[in-house]
């Protein structure tokens, strides 16, 4: 039996009246790419910061590794799960060595002063995310995707069983993209970390995860393998524009490709 | 990269440095005339009570300057922590009400002709905690932590009790205003030994508890979530920050008045030498903070031919433009 | 044991000599106006003065040369602005009085800071505090100065005068018809008078006149309407060294020719010096008010 990392039941929130989440549940087991897609505004922020402890259930329960998470002390949780925001503050005054050191918070001792050991798990996250080069440049000086990286290191010195990550490749090029979702997996690979992701790009989600979970007006659509879920028919119900579904050639895994509109007014011609 | 513990000690080693050199110095000089050779002297001489060098200097100079380094390290710690806590750079000590609160306090016990020990100093304590309470009850529930409702509070609760106290003043017809003028421009002069230690005993473990949370200070600069995501209790973390700091301050314009400007100034002027580490700032502002006022205390009593200039004057004089200067090197 | 008793000797003559020292201490307990019991020298070489009318006090007793420092704004007699400074009489230097090695100090009770006093008393350095408040109580400060310094005949004498000039005027004003009404004009801007707990009210009651500013407040501070409403007969300005001003505000008060003391021309200005100290000095001001208020008593000062 795989042991769970994340169990959610019935999740759901209000802001101010306004309901963001309704009954949502699912889990998550210990080393699994779960990646979280619906449109905008469908409540999916909120879902990962429930689940990385930011913001108070209102109601349902969540479990992190078998606990549920209102009995988790602060520090203790965030030895167990790491966040990485999709705005990153820039204004914060440190350069980037400084910023990943950071990331050892949670583990340091009373005054929090850090070990040659701390430093030496720094140094490493810096070089798994190839980062290592901007050690001494400030955060406002970084481009979005170097600022990604940055602020993966420092989730990794965290050294957390889960990440959680709130729309990562939402302002990068491809080129980007496609590196962080290639960290992400060599994470769950070489150190079995748990990946929670919010991503709003279909394909990519498609070709990374082992499930996925289709989230529209806070209401939880489908939950599975990304063969179960990206069906034309689910799709286009959610996001209410016409999609073509194929074959990804690379790995048989679903592609779906967005229908301009010529080519309806085109085929109704016809 | 550099440890932190390294840093800590060359810059706390540094300002230690720095702040006994300046507080022998405030030994050395007074508004008597008596100089650095009398200083020499009373070390030697130091197993004569009976001397009126060992008078001046020790009982006299000694506990003056003790008191303006404790209230020079509290106020600077006070400003940096809520200059952390606020994240806005013109948060200052008194900015939560402690300022018009224990000066009510104050002017009401001057009035009542009370001693300036204990009496005028309680009434100023419990008048800048009541105004605390006052700001924090104000911005509860959610909006505590949001921090221009923090700040705004404690501004208009401020701009309040300057209202009460210029009419408590225009009341004053006799020479008691004298007393609250020097109580409102801070007036280190009244300390004896007796209130050195007290002051001791009760400024120490605050800076001991601030320097414990100097790291979550760090992580509290990401914004909420992000320090929350990195185990800091945001919640019980702000408010006790928030408490021992007015409280630390509190107790500071209870014995000298209100001493402006170092708050203020010296967390950023020490940001901009030391960068932003609290771990590291912490014990910069203590020891860099007394010894600032230390120095600015020191030629308030000598400068003037006559009597002394309030601190607050000097902090100011002294202070802004050195500020203006270093912020234009560092761009 | 001879040794042991030869130890017990030395410190047994030592505690008996050092008692007798404190007992020869040349030292007095005398009751102060604040009501303490201070221990002044029996005969004090070394005073410093903490406000400027106990040094005018000083000089008149002839007892200056004990005097070692006074305040900064002690400026009369002329030979008192030489003496070394301690700050102002509501911000005394600690350091600069202890550098000067007083053996007493005299101070006003409520007027300087009671905190530095109570320093200077942890230092071993006695304050005798004074509380002249009115002239009864400024005589009993001049003799009780008197008997600090040694002066005590000299004190008598002057407080006999100061009795005989008042009783004169006294004398004087029993026999004038009326009672003219007084505005004492203390600021220019704004316009403050004397209230009933100053000096200047018990002057001007003294000298036979009626203060329009007697009031709870010491004080108190008028309007030009409130002015013009009390109606004083005549209008009394002290100068501070203002000469000119004095012309502006003469010209001010012109504007309101229904006030009897401008109609019938009754504005005058006077010596500050004269009415703001707690000195003898205040006998003199007396008689200037004494003249202006009633110059038909002709009056004419008298060697005593």
């Amino acid at each position: 039996m795989m042991e769970t990392s994340v169990c959610a039941k019935n999740l759901s929130y209000a802001y101010d009246g306004a309901t963001v989440l309704s009954n949502v549940s699912f889990s998550v087991s210990n080393g699994e790419f779960f990646i979280v897609i619906g449109p905008n505004g469908s409540g999916k922020t909120t879902l990962m910061k429930i689940i990385a402890g930011l913001i108070k259930i209102q109601t349902g329960e969540l479990e992190i590794k078998g606990q549920s998470v209102k009995k988790y002390k602060r520090k203790i949780l965030a030895r167990k799960i790491a966040f990485v925001p999709q705005q990153i503050p820039t204004d914060f005054p440190f350069v980037v060595e400084d910023v990943v050191l950071f990331g050892r918070s949670p583990h340091l001792g009373t005054f929090g002063l850090e070990s040659r050991k701390d430093i030496h798990l720094a140094e490493q996250a810096m070089k798994f995310t190839e980062t290592s080069y901007l050690a001494r440049r400030r955060l406002n000086q970084l481009s979005g995707g170097e600022c990604q990286r940055v602020f993966i290191a420092r989730a990794i010195c965290q050294a957390p069983d889960i990440i959680v990550l709130d729309e990562p490749t939402a302002s990068l090029d491809i080129a980007h993209q496609l590196r962080i979702m290639d960290m992400m997996e060599k994470m769950k690979q070489e150190k079995n970390i748990t990946v929670i992701m919010v991503s709003h790009d279909v394909n990519l989600a498609a070709m990374y995860a082992d499930t996925l979970m289709l989230i529209n007006n806070g209401q939880q659509v489908r939950v599975g393998p990304p063969g179960e879920v990206l069906t034309y028919e689910t799709l286009e119900s959610v996001y209410g524009c016409p999609l073509l579904v194929d074959e990804n050639p690379l790995d048989k895994l679903p592609r779906v490709t967005p229908v301009p509109g010529r080519y309806i007014k085109g085929l109704s011609d016809r | 990269m550099s440890s932190v513990v390294k840093q800590i000690i060359a810059v706390s080693g540094i300002m230690i440095l720095f702040l006994v050199c300046v507080m022998v110095l405030g030994l050395c000089f007074g508004s008597s005339g008596t100089g650095i050779r009398s200083f020499a002297e009373t070390i030697e001489s130091f197993s004569n009570p009976d001397s009126l060098y060992y008078t001046i200097i020790w009982k006299i100079r000694f506990p003056r300057v003790l008191i303006a380094a404790m209230v020079g390290a509290a106020l600077s710690l006070g400003g940096l922590v809520f200059q952390a806590l606020m994240r806005n750079p013109l948060a200052e000590p008194y900015i939560l009400g402690i300022s018009g609160g224990s000066a009510i306090g104050a002017i009401i016990g001057i009035l009542l002709n009370l001693s300036r020990f204990p009496g005028v100093s309680i009434l100023a304590f419990l008048g800048g905690m009541g105004t605390l309470f006052l700001v924090l009850l104000i911005s509860t529930g959610k909006t505590l932590l949001k921090k221009e409702s923090l700040l705004l509070s404690g501004v208009m609760v401020n701009a309040f009790c300057s209202a009460v106290i210029m009419f408590l003043i225009s009341l004053t017809q006799d020479a008691r205003i004298h007393n609250i003028m020097f109580w409102l421009m801070g007036d280190l002069s009244s300390g004896g030994k007796s209130e050195a230690l007290i002051m001791g005993i009760i400024l120490l473990p605050c800076f001991v508890i601030i320097f414990w949370f100097s790291n979550s200070m760090n992580l509290l600069l990401m914004g909420k979530e992000m320090a929350l995501s990195m185990g800091v209790n945001v919640k019980i973390i702000t408010v006790s920050l928030l408490m021992i700091s007015s409280f630390m301050v509190s107790a500071t314009v209870c014995y000298c008045g209100l001493v402006g400007f170092v708050g203020l100034v010296i967390p950023h002027l020490l940001r901009l030498v030391f960068g932003s580490d609290h771990r590291v700032l912490v014990p910069a502002c203590i020891f860099g903070g007394g010894a600032y006022l230390v120095l600015c205390d020191l030629l308030a009593r000598t400068l003037p031919h006559q009597g002394e200039m309030p601190a607050g004057v000097i902090t100011a004089l002294v202070g802004a433009p050195v500020f203006i200067f270093l912020l234009k090197r560092s761009e | 044991m001879f040794k042991k008793i030869r130890a017990i000797s030395i410190i047994g003559m030592s505690l008996v000599i050092f008692s007798a020292g404190i007992v020869c201490a040349e030292t007095r307990p005398m009751k102060d106006q604040a009501g303490r019991i201070v221990d002044v020298p029996v005969s004090p070489n070394r005073v410093v003065s903490l406000a400027p009318s106990i040094t005018e006090i000083i000089y008149d007793l002839k007892c200056e040369d004990r005097l070692k420092g006074a305040t900064t704004y002690s400026d009369f007699p002329k030979a008192a602005q030489k003496l070394p400074k301690v700050g102002s009489y509501v911000y005394l230097d600690l350091e600069k009085i202890v550098s000067l090695k007083p053996d007493l100090c005299i101070g006003i009770k409520d007027g300087n800071p009671k905190a530095i006093v109570m320093r200077l008393e942890s230092l071993g350095i006695p304050v005798y505090a004074v509380n002249p408040r009115s002239i009864d109580s400024i005589q009993s400060t001049v003799l009780e100065i008197g008997e600090l310094l040694q002066a005590s005949e000299k004190a008598r004498h002057m407080v006999g005068e100061m009795e005989s000039r008042i009783d004169y005027i006294r004398q004087l004003t029993a026999t004038a018809k009326n009672q003219p009404r007084v505005f004492f004009q203390i600021g220019i801007s704004p316009i403050v008078s004397a209230g009933s707990d100053t000096f200047i009210h018990e002057l001007i009651e003294m000298a036979g006149g009626i203060n329009l500013a007697q009031s709870y407040i010491s004080y108190p501070r008028f309007s030009i309407e409130e002015v013009v409403v009390a109606a004083p007969d005549i209008m009394i300005i002290t100068s501070m060294a203002r000469e000119k001003v004095f012309d502006q505000i003469m010209a001010k008060w012109k504007q309101w020719p229904n006030i009897p003391a401008v109609k019938n021309d009754r504005i005058f200005l006077v010596d500050s010096n004269l009415f703001d100290r707690p000195t003898p000095r205040l006998i003199e001001g007396l008689e200037v008010l004494l003249q202006i208020i009633h110059p038909e008593l002709n009056f004419k000062p008298v060697n005593f």
